[in-house]
């Protein structure tokens, strides 16, 4: 069996390369490779704004997916957080995450998403036409 | 001793990126928040309580690491250190 490999843990102000990170995921053994991509939702609003705790949230996604690895035998998990000023469409988050099979590749890219959702410092600021309004999570 | 105090999301807002704080010795974390806190106008009642306590979705962390508010209170602050507060996550 490989052993898993480490990839890519951002955040950044930079798009994301979405195909290059998909064939960069696979290993000769993968059976599956699950793809989580969060966009900028048109909720009545004209843009986004994110900010993070950038070391931190790093820090914390690198911890999460280290979890993810051994409780879902991943072979290679890659997260890209981005932050800045985006539009509605735009790409907030990707995670990609190969396995072995599929079951073990879908619960390790639900396991990820749910966890930085509840634990990695990173904040929304919603811009409408009258104002702005932050967006809180469910998690103190 | 000179202590960092940053703040995140709406709290930056309020305080701005980050205050630095003359600290003394044996102070605990709560305590040097509460001095950031009270250094802005309307500071203080946009983290704490009435009776003193901090308002329960505030986040504070201790060099990078989250630390419970029961925990704040007895943890003494040392040179250099960075504590951080902020609203709840709304990542991914």
């Amino acid at each position: 069996m490989e052993e898993p490999v480490s990839g890519r843990i951002s955040v950044t102000n930079e798009d994301i390369e979405i195909e290059p990170m998909i064939e960069a995921a696979k290993q000769r053994t993968s059976g599956a490779i699950v793809t989580f991509l969060g966009m900028v939702r048109d909720d009545g609003i004209e843009s986004m704004e994110l900010f993070a705790y950038d070391e931190v949230a790093v820090h914390d996604m690198t911890e999460i997916r280290d979890d993810a690895v051994r409780q879902f035998n991943l072979q290679r998990v890659d997260i890209v957080h981005r932050i800045g000023h985006l539009r509605v469409g735009e790409n907030i988050l990707l995670i990609v995450v190969a396995a072995g099979h599929r079951k073990e590749a879908f619960q390790g890219c639900e396991y990820i998403l749910e966890r930085i959702k509840e634990r990695a410092p990173i904040w929304k600021k919603e811009y409408l036409a009258d104002g702005h309004r932050w967006i809180e999570g469910d998690h103190p | 001793m000179k202590v960092r105090v940053r703040f995140f999301a709406r709290f930056r807002e309020a305080f701005g990126p980050e205050l630095e704080v003359d600290a003394i010795k044996g102070e605990t974390l709560l305590e040097i928040v509460r001095r950031a806190a009270s250094s802005k106008r309307d500071g203080y009642s946009t983290l704490f309580e009435e009776d003193g306590r901090l308002k329960r979705f505030v986040i504070v962390m201790h060099n990078g690491s989250r630390v419970e508010h029961a925990d704040a209170e007895q943890i003494s602050v040392a040179e250099g250190d960075e504590i951080a507060v902020f609203p709840p996550v709304a990542g991914g």
